[in-house]
């Protein structure tokens, strides 16, 4: 067994039936990995520049002002090994998430005066989003891509045109990128690499929610990741980490470092950035004075361009919708 | 590990950290340790430190003053924070205040609410915040005594000085006490050691300067403003302690009374 | 309370007037020579006092109080935990794999003894704050992120110090770890972003924390000397070169830029008016062949409060100057940080986001050689740690 669930006391919620406090993780029997279980591992078969295809798509919930559905497409091993399954885990996650925007609506009577709108945003995994389960309370992980988001959202928004309003917007991710590939053991980056895909994603989704409730943008904002990867494929040790845009972490043996911004191409303006890691060595090409902080927000601002153009697509289909009666 | 005062304790009559049973811990005190705040205090009895700081009295904030219970007299409102590090283990929380901070928060707020002169200050809050960085027993006492010297640096106003202290009980003290072969002894100011095995009572007085007819005399008054007790021991005892808690607190009132003249705040 | 909860990654926004705010943006975006309103250096700090080694009970602390009255207190403590993660998996997984995978593998076989990022906790305590407020939850994982996220070097014997960092010095042996708590006590409600004031204390902390000397060898259960007087510290004391300690926990800078301006430590009205908020977290460089002395280890934006501050009327939409003439200044012009039209004078709140240029500009003046973060980790070395 790889890991062995724990059992420990569930005093957090007595009135509901708790799963196990730490997450359990199917078993992996030794045989099995012996046999094939090198080429099981995903390994990334787009262009270091590629990104995943995106589905975007918004007002799928009536109810809400404006909601927003966002899938990026399976990375291939995922997808092979769902037509072809040789093991029950797959290799690695997509990420699936919702988001929907109430609002605007008048501040709570308690709540103190604000010249501008309010924005509060949730971000919630489901309990089964990633493998390992979270809780039905938000964790500090949860929290923080709260206040990520907000910080991304409130540079677009043009705050000012709704005094003493606020909106609520709330995501629910349904599928979490990994951290890791599943088997491999935390290593000296083990840095969540996957809450910085989720996060480009809960941008994008964000962004095509509130303007499906029609609250005035400068742009629409959208988000991009770009990460150094050392280089798994080689045999040579030395090789440099190199750029990649939108990683996949389940498909790196090593990610050293990760960038995520959330990008207005019309303005050329970064809203939010937010970079970790060791970004020291880079190999850049020839010529190139940047240093590897800079490549890195410019290579996620790449992915955010190209994460743009998605997302502008998914606006105009939906004020096709609105003009178009059906 | 139990500590096993019933070997030791007879022999020497000295208690584990070498203190006769009369003895307080090394007291020390400042206040205006906290600029930012409207006063603040920093004081130790022991190994128990703690820093405090009072704002205001301060206008309350909205929707709470607008009950009736601003309108008569200021709102005393406690904050108390036992800080992870400071026991022996460091203490795991599951977010929030846990229970010993907040119990001790209601005691403070009730024992000041009524101790201080809040009418003075009609629609208005103060608050308290009480750090524990250091928890060796007498948290209670010891908290009291912060509060006290963090109000007297923020000027408000109180008829005496409020001191806190702990006494208890060298034994298990279950039955009742006889007079011919007494072995027990009143203790004074514990340790946590001691505040684990042994039964206590938290004790806190004030001295009310007298005033017309009756002050011509020129005596003070003592009055108990707090009696807090958890652990159970033969009624016979509780006198005894009392006593030896009152003139604890007469001690350490002497010893903030010199803390206060000796800062040089104008 | 919701309005608190709601100003939840900028502190909360200090009461100024449009026209104040304005005044305070005109001065500090003055080109070249900034005015704040305390008189000091876009790169100078406020004056602080520390002193390391406080709490007896802990295994470090420190505690850091501003000029301004607001300080900080840090405790770090210790326990030894069992490791759960067991890896025997893994081990077949890698003769599998042969020994063909260069840096990937090795990364996976120090597993082991690579150290978990989870072994390091951090609570932030800020009166006025639940712990499990934005602002709190938000200023830990940023402060952890780096202290964890740093890995150690190879000095040039090629012994290594530090290996994987703070992790991996958690590493007793295959079974056992130690956990760190790092708990950070605000004692009054923050005067500014309390940020700069957490990070230098905890940096102090780390500094000054040791931990008992393992007398065990090897697998066994760990069992430690009891003499404190031969505790090792956590960070150990390798001078480098030009004898400045070699390995140093990271600090994070909170830095603003304002106009084109980068301005460091800011006040709270400061940041009111910034156009853009990093926090930048750095540590020293020891790597052979290395340009910069610093190493960059995270950057995260801050929401700028300006973003939710009153705007002016500019006189022309003023009805109370309604049929005044216009007077000849009331003219908008384009403001070059912002890319907006602006009338002079008339406070406008910040919208959109931060050109890279400015990002770019910001992380230099911090890495550079004799940098501001150099600066902050040589005026740090100077507390006595003892």
């Amino acid at each position: 067994m790889l890991e062995l669930p724990t059992i420990q006391d569930t005093m957090n919620d007595r009135r509901r039936i708790n799963g196990p406090a730490e997450g359990t993780r199917p078993p992996v029997y030794a045989s099995h990995l012996k046999s094939g279980g090198a080429t099981d591992r995903a390994q990334r078969q787009r262009e270091p520049t590629d990104l995943r295809k995106i589905f975007l798509k918004t007002g799928l919930i009536p109810s809400a002002s404006g909601s927003s559905y966002l899938e990026f497409a399976p990375s291939s091993s995922l997808a092979n090994a769902r037509s072809n399954p040789k093991s029950l885990i797959p290799p690695s996650s997509a990420l699936k998430l919702s988001c929907t925007v109430h609002g605007p609506k008048p501040l709570p009577r308690s709540a103190a005066f604000s010249p501008n709108l309010v924005l509060t945003t949730h971000v919630k995994y489901a309990p089964f989003a990633a493998r390992k389960r979270k809780g039905h309370i938000r964790d500090a992980s949860e929290r923080d891509l709260g206040v990520h988001l907000e910080t991304a959202l409130r540079g677009a928004i043009i705050a000012e045109r709704w005094p003493k309003s606020g909106i609520d917007l709330t995501i629910t991710i349904l599928e979490a990128e990994d951290d890791r590939w599943w088997a491999d053991a935390p290593d000296l980056h083990d840095a969540s690499w996957g809450m910085m895909n989720v996060l480009a994603g809960c941008i994008t989704a964000a962004s095509a929610a509130i303007a499906d409730a029609h609250i005035d943008c400068l742009d629409l904002v959208s988000g991009g990741v770009a990460a150094l990867v050392s280089d798994d494929s080689t045999e040579d040790s030395a090789a440099a980490p190199r750029l990649m845009l939108d990683a996949d972490p389940a498909e790196h043996r090593s990610i050293m470092a990760a960038c995520v911004v959330a990008y207005m191409p019309a303005r050329d303006e970064i809203t939010e950035l937010w970079l970790k890691g060791e970004s020291s060595k880079i190999a850049l090409e020839k010529g190139d004075q940047r240093s590897a902080h800079e490549a890195l927000i410019d290579g996620a601002v790449d992915a955010a361009r190209g994460a743009h153009s998605v997302l502008s697509e998914a606006v105009r289909e939906t004020m096709l919708r609105a003009v178009t009666p059906l | 590990m139990p500590l096993d005062t019933s070997t030791t304790y007879p022999l020497t009559r000295l208690r584990l950290d070498g203190r006769r049973w009369n003895e307080l811990r090394l007291l020390q005190a400042q206040i205006s340790t906290n600029a930012a705040s409207s006063g603040s205090s920093y004081l130790s009895m022991g190994n128990t430190s703690i820093m405090c700081s009072v704002h205001g009295p301060a206008e309350g904030r909205r929707g709470e003053s607008s009950g009736s219970a601003g309108s008569s007299g200021a709102v005393v409102d406690v904050n108390v924070n036992i800080a992870g590090f400071a026991g022996v283990d460091r203490k795991r929380r599951g977010g929030g205040s846990d229970k010993t901070s907040s119990r001790i928060a209601v005691i403070l707020r009730s024992t000041f609410q009524s101790h201080l002169h809040t009418y003075l200050y009609p629609h208005s809050t103060i608050s308290i915040h009480v750090s524990v960085i250091s928890a060796d027993g007498s948290i209670l006492a010891a908290a009291i005594n912060a509060c006290t010297l963090a109000l007297v640096d923020a000027g408000i106003p109180m008829p005496g000085l409020l001191t806190g202290c702990t006494a208890g009980m060298s034994g298990s003290a279950s039955t009742p006490k006889d007079p011919r072969h007494d072995e027990l002894d009143p203790l004074l100011d514990l340790s946590l050691p001691e505040e684990q095995e042994l039964p206590f009572l938290t004790v806190g007085t004030t001295t009310v300067l007298p005033v017309g007819e009756n002050g011509m005399d020129g005596e003070e008054e003592t009055s108990v403003a707090l009696l807090n007790m958890d652990s159970k021991l033969h009624s016979t005892y509780i006198e005894t302690m009392l006593a030896v808690g009152i003139d604890g607190c007469s001690q350490i009132r002497e010893l903030l009374e010199g803390v206060i003249k000796g800062s040089n705040r104008a | 309370m919701s309005s608190q909860r709601q100003a939840s990654s900028a502190a909360q926004i200090p009461h100024l007037s449009p026209a104040e705010l304005s005044y305070l943006y005109t001065s500090l975006s003055l080109p070249n020579s900034p005015i704040r309103p305390d008189g000091r250096s876009p790169t100078q700090f406020r004056p602080l006092s520390a002193e390391t080694n406080i709490l007896p009970g802990t295994n470090g602390s420190a505690r850091i109080g501003f000029a301004d009255g607001t300080q900080a207190i840090v405790g770090v403590k210790a326990e030894v935990e069992k490791t759960v993660l067991v890896s025997d998996t893994l081990d077949v997984q890698h003769e599998a794999q042969g020994t063909g995978n260069g840096e990937g593998g090795e990364g996976s076989s120090s597993a082991v003894t690579g150290g978990h990022g989870s072994w390091v906790q951090m609570s932030i305590e800020i009166p006025g704050f639940r712990d499990d407020d934005a602002l709190p939850v938000f200023l830990s994982e940023m402060m952890r992120e780096s202290l964890v996220g740093s890995v150690g070097v190879k000095d040039k014997s090629g012994e290594e110090n530090m290996a994987g960092g703070l992790k991996g010095r958690l590493v007793i042996n295959k079974r056992w770890h130690w956990r760190l708590y790092i708990d950070v006590l605000l004692l009054s409600q923050p005067l500014s972003y309390p940020l700069p004031l957490l990070s230098l204390t905890t940096h102090l902390a780390l500094l000054s924390t040791k931990l008992p000397k393992l007398k065990s060898k090897g697998e066994e259960d760990p069992f430690f000397d009891d003499d404190w007087a031969v505790a090792e510290y956590i960070y150990p004391r390798v001078l480098g070169v030009s004898n400045t300690l070699q390995v140093r926990p990271p600090v994070t800078l909170l830095v603003i830029s304002v106009g084109e301006n980068v301005i460091f430590d800011p006040t709270r009205e400061e940041i009111a008016v910034a156009d853009a908020v990093l926090a930048i977290s750095v540590t020293r460089d020891n790597e052979a062949g290395s340009l910069q002395p610093l190493k960059l280890l995270s950057i995260r934006t801050i929401d700028p409060p300006s973003r939710l501050t009153q705007p002016g009327i500019p006189n022309s939409e003023n009805v109370n100057m309604l049929g005044a003439p216009a007077p000849n200044e009331n003219v908008a012009v384009l403001n070059p940080a912002t890319g907006e039209e602006e009338v002079p004078g008339v406070w406008r709140p910040r919208r959109g986001g931060v050109k890279r240029s400015v990002i770019a500009g910001m992380v230099k003046t911090v890495l550079k050689k004799g940098g501001v973060g150099e600066e902050v980790l040589a005026g740090l070395e100077g507390v006595e740690v003892s």
